[in-house]
């Protein structure tokens, strides 16, 4: 895989986050504080935000992978547990494969949450 | 200036003798100018000869004393103990995440073998001119900041993505001398270069810390080089080099 698409896909996904978040704020501030539960059950349940809701969902999964998969091909390798101990250097990959799985079943589990809370 | 006794710790590792690396304290009589800290590891030698650093041309142009001074790498050569000694003390390591071969001395094969692969020299597989291959001035300013690398290794040493991952991780050095040759008009490989480079460890694991901008004891700025690197790989690689080779 390129470098250059990794690289994208953490700006891009970060970017459309935080827009998402500061059109949530928009929308809530936009009522100088008198915004009925009816306002915002009307905001949040519309198609287009259950839409963009669950594209946002799909990308903090894909942002939290990136920034997990740096993280455990930095600190989860035979030389960087090799500083803590040589036994448990040796199960590296083991160890490495384990957080991966781990953090892929969460991502997969959270996704179906979120999408069966909107959807559903 | 430094009360009569200067203390310095220094990191001991013989393979041959020591199962573990170890702190060894020397106490010196404090220098009646400011030295240097090369000059500073030749007095504690006349003192105890297995003590093992390397040095050459004790300027600051060979690079070969690199080293970890007081927790900041730098070259022994050209810098003053006044810069780095506090209340009568100092710290002498090796460079850090590279393989001690005896107390300063450490194995520079990863590093080395990261700057052989990014081919650190010039190709050009046109015909040769009679004399030497000319460029612009405007061209010729491009490689300032660049070509003036000694490699010491200690913006490498200090950089968290190389101690973590040497093997795949270019590193600063290396990536500076990578964007040497990318950012010269007469090299004619930029897109076999950048291809070299565009998997996602060899720029991409470098995450702008720049502890090797603080620590180049020439005052160059591989972070910018990267930076530039990462430009050019985001870019469509095809409109980098025109026909004729010239650089966009």
């Amino acid at each position: 895989m390129k470098g250059s698409l990794i690289w994208y896909a953490q700006r891009y996904s970060s970017i459309l986050i935080f827009i998402y978040v500061a059109y949530i704020f928009y929308f809530l501030f936009s009522f100088n504080g008198q915004i009925s539960y009816f306002d915002w059950t009307m905001f949040i349940l519309s198609f287009e935000m259950k839409a963009f809701t669950s594209l946002i969902s799909l990308l903090i999964i894909l942002h939290s992978f990136i920034g997990l998969w740096t993280v455990g091909t930095d600190y989860l390798t035979k030389r960087t547990l090799g500083f803590l101990n040589k036994s448990v250097a040796t199960n590296a990959n083991i160890i490495r494969n384990a957080y991966y799985f781990l953090f892929v079943v969460m991502g997969i589990l959270y996704l179906i949450a979120i999408l069966y809370i909107i959807w559903l | 200036m430094f009360g009569n006794k200067l203390e310095v710790s220094m990191y001991r590792y013989n393979p041959e003798q020591d199962e573990f690396p170890y702190m060894k304290k020397y106490k010196i009589e404090k220098p009646s100018k400011d030295i240097m800290v090369l000059d500073l590891l030749h007095l504690l030698k006349e003192e105890d000869e297995s003590i093992s650093y390397r040095r050459s041309c004790r300027e600051g142009v060979c690079g070969s004393d690199g080293m970890n001074i007081n927790g900041k790498n730098g070259l022994a050569c050209i810098t003053p103990i006044s810069s780095v000694v506090k209340k009568n003390k100092i710290e002498l390591r090796p460079l850090p995440g590279l393989p001690v071969i005896r107390d300063l001395v450490v194995d520079m094969t990863e590093f080395y073998a990261q700057y052989e692969k990014i081919k650190p020299f010039l190709q050009n597989d046109t015909t040769a001119p009679e004399q030497e291959r000319l460029q612009s001035p405007e061209d010729r300013d491009k490689l300032d900041g660049l070509y003036e690398c000694i490699l010491c290794a200690c913006c490498s040493t200090s950089c968290p993505s190389f101690w973590w991952n040497p093997d795949k991780f270019v590193g600063p050095a290396a990536l500076l001398q990578a964007y040497r040759f990318l950012a010269d008009s007469r090299d004619l490989e930029t897109v076999e270069r950048l291809e070299a480079l565009s998997d996602p460890f060899s720029v991409y694991r470098c995450h702008g810390i720049m502890n090797c901008v603080s620590v180049c004891p020439k005052g160059l700025n591989p972070n910018k080089a990267i930076g530039e690197i990462k430009s050019m790989l985001l870019k469509n690689k095809k409109n980098i080099i025109t026909s004729d080779g010239a650089h966009q």
